[in-house]
């Protein structure tokens, strides 16, 4: 019997308080204490969100993020900002991260947000992501003495510090994304690189589960062959952009011994997803990887690209859809708030 | 209407939009805010546009637009004035900035003139130097929206196809000499079916069509569509260069480039003013390839001017006249 679990894929998007607070921090109206606890504020709606939808891991949000790379670029010497430019096939753009040389953590990013998340999240766990050293070289600029996989390897090493920390302030599932490796531009030696740099990361996770996440498109067999060596407890794939080919994939090269974090509810558009459909690819999924005892359900990708409104709508919608399958296909559904109290919350 | 001669080589244009001057900044906050009638929007609007048009005549570039002052952005604009567009809530570009991204509820379908009267104004000031009509394209339209009518991606793009060339007719009843279509939205899906796709709907657009017809893109991998939009039923692509460091140069080459090409030789994305050498180093470089002559080659910014500070747009657009104007003489023996 599959236990199947919910969390969604990443970032939401801000809402009005979420935006005029960066916009006065940015121009300094705010001071930087006001402006993180109206932060905190915008960020426990969509914790509760979560909560409420019955995800098993929360994330905070990420609401103050600029872009995915923005927060360990700025914490890093070495590594300056340049123009924007586009993020995969979004009407969205990011600031290059420009690597001067090896980047050395002068503060972390993640512990003190995992901190402030841990109480407001139980009993969910918290889940904590960072970007893939591969996508984080293809999207910036090496401007080093380095190679691109020297690169690779030592932003793995800088985030590895983050994520040990992290795991150690109370994250328990860490997740690294590696959107690039769906590009058609990828190559066997770039998903070689992500996978190695991905097995470093999760070393230093401890106990904590661990994800390497490819979303936007699906990876091509011989890359996805790389993902499935590295040493992540899952993989998580966007079903929902191409599901017959993401499919199709799992068919032919199946799970590589990983659990599976299934992309079925569609975040860059603002549709209800149909649960026919979702139910259709994770019976498939399922299918082909009978070894499976348990699946998560997450979205296409970070929520960030929808409106707040439908981002909340999504979140139910998984959790919604979640529970159905479970129901529907004879599973247990993995809900923190109905299942049994942490010892202390038992009194 | 002046006479006004553009030159044979390196005519210099621009994109399309330029910063927001004061007076429109203001008629669009109030436009939000439901509290200002059309004429009142109207007049702040052409008071900006005949800012921007004394910034180009100031500048010295030869081929305008009307600065899009009355844009909120290029894909919200026109939703606004189109049957079958719902509007939308903020969604995130970059940074802090923010669009409405506009939802699609219904068949889309052109009801009135969108964006004639700011372009009949601006080229009622220009002194008659030309101004492109600039309109977003289809493809950019579907993209930049959510779906919640079609569900079909051909059929959305066909029907806001037949949407754009009902505006285009407008303008060619007037006399425009020069139509652009932008499609920043193309070089993020950089697939063969993706630009059959498009070149089908700018078939639509363009048939018959006498004006000049100016295809945009920008900021994604046009290297790798390249090859698929060569035969487009376009004069001109206007492509952004300067951004991408250039990388395209080579590609023109390798696919025998012969079109008329708009080249992008201004970082919109950068505060920082490119010398006169420096532009003109970029116009050298593409004509040692040898891939088109200098009465092929438009000279204008990689794409529009809207995020810049106007004074930094004005000096940029400045040394890129002067940069054209050495290139002239250089290549072509034209003052």
């Amino acid at each position: 019997m599959a236990k199947f679990w919910a969390s969604v894929l990443g970032g939401y998007p801000r809402g009005r308080l979420a935006r005029y607070t960066m916009r006065d921090l940015d121009s300094g109206a705010l001071e930087p204490y006001r402006g993180l606890v109206e932060l905190e504020r915008a960020s426990a709606l969509v914790v509760g969100a979560q909560l409420a939808s019955g995800m098993r891991f929360v994330v905070d949000g990420m609401l103050d993020w600029h872009d995915i790379f923005r927060p360990f670029a700025e914490a890093w010497r070495n590594v300056y900002l340049d123009g924007i430019i586009r993020y995969f096939d979004n009407n969205f753009f990011y600031r290059i991260p420009v690597f001067r040389g090896e980047p050395e953590p002068q503060r972390l990013v993640l512990p003190g947000r995992v901190k402030g998340l841990k109480m407001l999240a139980e009993p969910a766990g918290v889940k904590v992501v960072v970007p893939g050293p591969l996508t984080m070289v293809k999207m910036g600029r090496n401007e080093s003495d380095l190679s691109d996989y020297e690169l690779v390897d030592k932003i793995a090493s800088a985030l590895a510090l983050e994520v040990r920390e992290a795991v150690a302030n109370g994250a328990v599932f860490v997740q690294i994304d590696e959107p690039f490796l769906s590009d058609p531009e990828a190559s066997r030696d770039d998903a070689r690189a992500a996978a190695e740099a991905a097995s470093r990361i999760a070393r230093e996770a401890g106990t904590a589960l661990t994800a390497l996440a490819v979303y936007f498109d699906t990876p091509k067999p011989d890359i996805y062959e790389e993902i499935i060596d590295s040493k992540v407890s899952l993989v998580s794939l966007d079903v929902g952009d191409a599901p017959a080919r993401a499919i199709g994939l799992l068919r032919e090269k199946g799970c590589g011994g990983h659990g599976l974090v299934l992309g079925v509810i569609d975040a860059r558009r603002i549709h209800d997803d149909s649960y026919s459909n979702v139910r259709e690819f994770v019976i498939k999924a399922l299918d082909a990887c009978r070894e499976l005892e348990e699946v998560g359900l997450t979205t296409t990708t970070w929520l960030d690209l929808v409106p707040l409104r439908f981002s909340l709508r999504k979140t139910y919608i998984l959790g919604l859809y979640t529970e159905r399958l479970a129901a529907d296909l004879g599973g247990e559904a993995v809900i923190p708030i109905t299942a049994k109290p942490e010892p202390y919350l038992a009194g | 209407m002046a006479a006004y001669t553009v030159p044979k080589a390196f005519p210099t244009t621009v994109v399309g939009s330029y910063p927001k001057l004061p007076s429109a900044r203001e008629a669009l906050r109030r436009q939000r805010k439901g509290g200002i009638s059309e004429e009142e929007f109207k007049k702040l609007v052409r008071e900006a546009i005949r800012g921007v048009i004394e910034d180009y005549i100031w500048a010295g570039v030869d081929i305008l637009s009307d600065g899009e002052q009355s844009r909120e952005d290029m894909v919200v604009y026109f939703a606004e004035r189109l049957r079958g567009y719902a509007p939308g809530e903020w969604v995130r570009i970059f940074d802090n900035v923010y669009f409405r991204k506009p939802i699609i509820v219904d068949k889309v379908e052109w009801v009135s003139p969108m964006a004639l009267d700011d372009w009949e104004y601006a080229r009622s000031i220009s002194g008659g130097r030309p101004v492109k009509v600039i309109l977003t394209g289809p493809y950019t339209m579907l993209e930049w929206s959510f779906d919640l009518h079609y569900g079909d991606r051909r059929e959305a793009i066909l029907d806001l196809a037949r949407v754009i060339r009902r505006e285009v007719d407008e303008y060619l009843a007037k006399g425009a000499e020069y139509v652009q279509i932008d499609e920043p939205a193309l070089s993020t899906r950089p697939w063969r079916e993706e630009a059959e796709l498009a070149g089908e709907a700018l078939e639509v657009i363009f048939r018959g069509v006498s004006a000049k017809r100016i295809v945009h893109i920008c900021f994604g991998r046009i290297e790798r569509i390249l090859p698929y939009i060569l035969d487009y039923p376009v004069d001109q692509f206007d492509l952004e260069f300067k951004n991408s460091d250039f990388r395209l140069l080579p590609y023109l080459k390798e696919y025998g480039y012969d079109k008329e090409l708009g080249y992008g030789v201004v970082d919109v994305h950068s505060l920082q003013v490119e010398s006169v050498e420096e532009i003109k180093k970029a116009i050298d470089d593409l004509m040692k390839l040898d891939i088109i002559g200098p009465e092929k080659v438009y000279i204008d910014p990689d794409c529009g001017l809207k995020r810049l500070p106007r004074e930094i747009a004005r000096e940029k657009l400045k040394n890129m006249v002067e940069a054209a104007r050495l290139a002239r003489r250089e290549w072509a023996g034209e003052e």
